[in-house]
């Protein structure tokens, strides 16, 4: 019956392939501390200074990925402790007590797209949405260090308090990276320089994978 | 031996099967590999060749229907055609010692990428200067941790894998005091923060899910992405729900809650692999070709520690020099200078000898056999010098 000790290899592959079951499992492990979280969102954390005694303040953070981009923030801005999902946060202060907010924010893939994303904005200060024809006219395309900035200004003025954001949006290492600066018209008005230069501090790394 | 017997064994000995197998094994790697244009390289590899069957889904179901024999029953019936036809029909000969070798080998070839594809793991290892861990990370899987944090020594740990929360099925486990209840899983989502009104409640009722927006997403298969699962997660005790919590692997702040008077962390991370001993990134060293940002070499020394104290060295990985332990190999797989960080690439494949082997049998059995050919032509060609046949 030699047959039957052809046959066992079959059994033994059925049997094989049949044990990488998922399963639920439980363990001991040393206390661990939690995922340190990137410099920007710590609690409390304060911008570190460049070395080189520029008054700039430097920030940078990890992806959802692992890889960075970095950036110079003005060094009024303050950094404060971001919510989650923030790769970074400052807190830009204006005249009588008023603030705006940068908020830097990451996400895999294209995050619905531009159109979507920038109506987003707009609907957070009441705007009427854009539609795919007026794109070209509401933004504008910046390149540098290999990245490209699509860079919008919106601005609310019909509301009691008018409202103006001014945003970028960087694709970067099959993630979308959202730059905002959002509150008062007139602070984020004032603030469109200092924005703008922050804008060109982004920049990513060089490639270092071998 | 009765006929249905005989006929099982004419079946798994004949060489028409064989044929019949190449070819479809031809068909196999033809569509797998126009298939990776969709797919990429992983999913192919599990839909195609780590599989029984090729399947396929009836467009609007979920209901998976074979559509073409998978690398797992082709190979497996060309391993048992093989062996059997050596059983049945070869007999060991000095002169088909070769062959037989040659056979040998590639028998040991199949065998050898079958465990390959039950046993090889692949994890990362992300360390930052200065950093221990003890545990790898998956590049593809994630699994729901839920960790009861109370012990100021010890953390207790209990894993769902992501595929059981996919499943929908409530989940009780011994070590948890509430059923773990998937309401809503997306295999690929973008999170992004509320806009605030105007948008539908989010399904999240504790931590920070009510704040967040999940928006499924297609999956991708590319080879450089991956997909950011998020589900929400429903905690229920005895005396009714806890809450709903959202998690993804992109949510990094953790989640705590109290329970039971204990207390407790949720979310969901890369599915880790725990090994007994520790790796600390003591340096890494990052060196680029003068004035150019080319990588000229990478190097991570490490310090690796078991509890024990057996083990306590100082180690260097760099290109091209991994470091082999425990059943392990550590390569370094990416760097990144500026922030002191490395990323090891961990690979235990307790097979991976077995296509050297067989490669080597494979070419030692034909060499064998050609040199018993050569042998043997060249005794007849002596014999017949030696008596030339007779002239008329």
């Amino acid at each position: 019956m030699r047959h039957r000790h052809a046959l066992l290899p079959l059994v033994l592959l059925t049997l094989l392939t049949a044990c990488r079951e998922a399963k639920v499992e439980s363990y001991r492990v040393p206390k661990e501390k939690p995922e340190e979280l990137p410099p920007a969102m710590a609690a409390g954390a304060s911008a570190p200074a460049v070395p080189g005694g520029a008054d700039m303040a430097g920030t940078a953070v990890p992806t959802a990925d692992g890889s960075d981009l970095t950036w110079t923030a003005p060094a009024h801005w303050k950094a404060k402790p971001a919510a989650a999902m923030r790769k970074g946060s400052f807190t830009v202060p204006g005249e009588n007590g008023a603030e705006a907010d940068l908020s830097i924010t990451a996400f895999p893939g294209d995050v619905g797209g531009e159109l979507a994303n920038l109506n987003r904005w707009r609907g957070q200060i009441q705007l009427a949405p854009l539609s795919d024809g007026d794109l070209p006219g509401a933004t504008t395309r910046i390149e540098q260090h290999g990245l490209t900035f699509v860079v919008v200004d919106f601005v609310n003025t019909d509301a009691a308090g008018p409202r103006r954001i001014l945003g970028a949006i960087v694709p970067y290492n099959n993630a979308t990276w959202f730059f905002k600066l959002s509150g008062p018209a007139a602070l984020v008005a004032k603030e469109k320089p200092a924005f703008l230069a922050f804008l060109q501090t982004i920049s990513a790394p060089a490639p270092s994978a071998p | 031996m009765n006929d249905t017997v005989r006929q099982f064994r004419d079946f798994f000995v004949s060489l028409r099967l064989t044929v019949v197998l190449l070819a479809l094994s031809m068909i196999l790697v033809f569509a797998a590999t126009l298939d990776q244009v969709n797919l990429g390289i992983w999913a192919v590899q599990e839909k195609y060749f780590h599989s029984l069957f090729v399947l396929w889904r009836i467009p609007g179901t979920a209901i998976p229907l074979p559509v073409f024999p998978g690398g797992y029953l082709i190979g497996g019936f060309l391993l048992v055609n093989l062996v059997a036809a050596h059983v049945y029909r070869f007999k060991l000969t000095w002169r088909k010692s070769g062959i037989f070798l040659t056979h040998a080998g590639l028998i040991l070839l199949l065998v050898g990428e079958l465990l390959s594809g039950l046993w090889q793991e692949e994890f990362q290892l992300q360390l930052r200067e200065g950093e221990t861990k003890t545990y790898a990370e998956s590049y593809r899987y994630n699994e729901l941790a839920i960790i009861d944090t109370t012990d100021p020594q010890f953390d207790d740990v209990v894993v769902i894998p992501e595929t059981l929360l996919a499943d929908s099925t409530p989940i009780q486990h011994p070590k948890l005091p509430f059923r773990v209840v998937t309401k809503e899983y997306y295999p690929n989502a973008a999170l992004r923060l509320r806009a605030g009104t105007g948008e539908n409640p989010s399904l999240a009722t504790a931590g920070i899910g009510p704040q967040i927006t999940a928006t499924p997403l297609p999956l991708t298969y590319k080879q450089d992405e991956r997909n950011w699962p998020a589900a929400f997660v429903e905690l229920a005790g005895p005396e009714g729900s806890l809450g709903i919590w959202l998690v993804s692997p992109q949510l990094q702040a953790p989640q705590t809650f109290d329970y039971g008077g204990r207390t407790w962390r949720i979310g969901m991370r890369p599915q880790r692999a725990y090994k007994p001993f520790s790796l600390t990134l003591l340096k890494t060293t990052h060196d680029v070709y003068l004035g150019t940002d080319i990588p000229k070499n990478f190097a991570s020394r490490l310090r690796l520690t078991t509890p024990d104290g057996r083990d306590d060295r100082e180690v260097l990985i760099y290109m091209n020099n991994p470091l082999r332990y425990a059943g392990l190999t550590f390569y370094q797989y990416q760097m990144d200078g500026e922030h002191a960080m490395s990323v090891l690439q961990v690979v235990r494949n307790p097979s991976w000898r077995l296509p050297y082997i067989s490669c080597a049998m494979i070419t030692l059995g034909l060499i064998v056999q050609f040199c018993i050919h050569l042998s043997g032509f060249i005794g007849k060609r002596r014999a017949s010098a030696a008596y030339p046949p007779a002239r008329p």
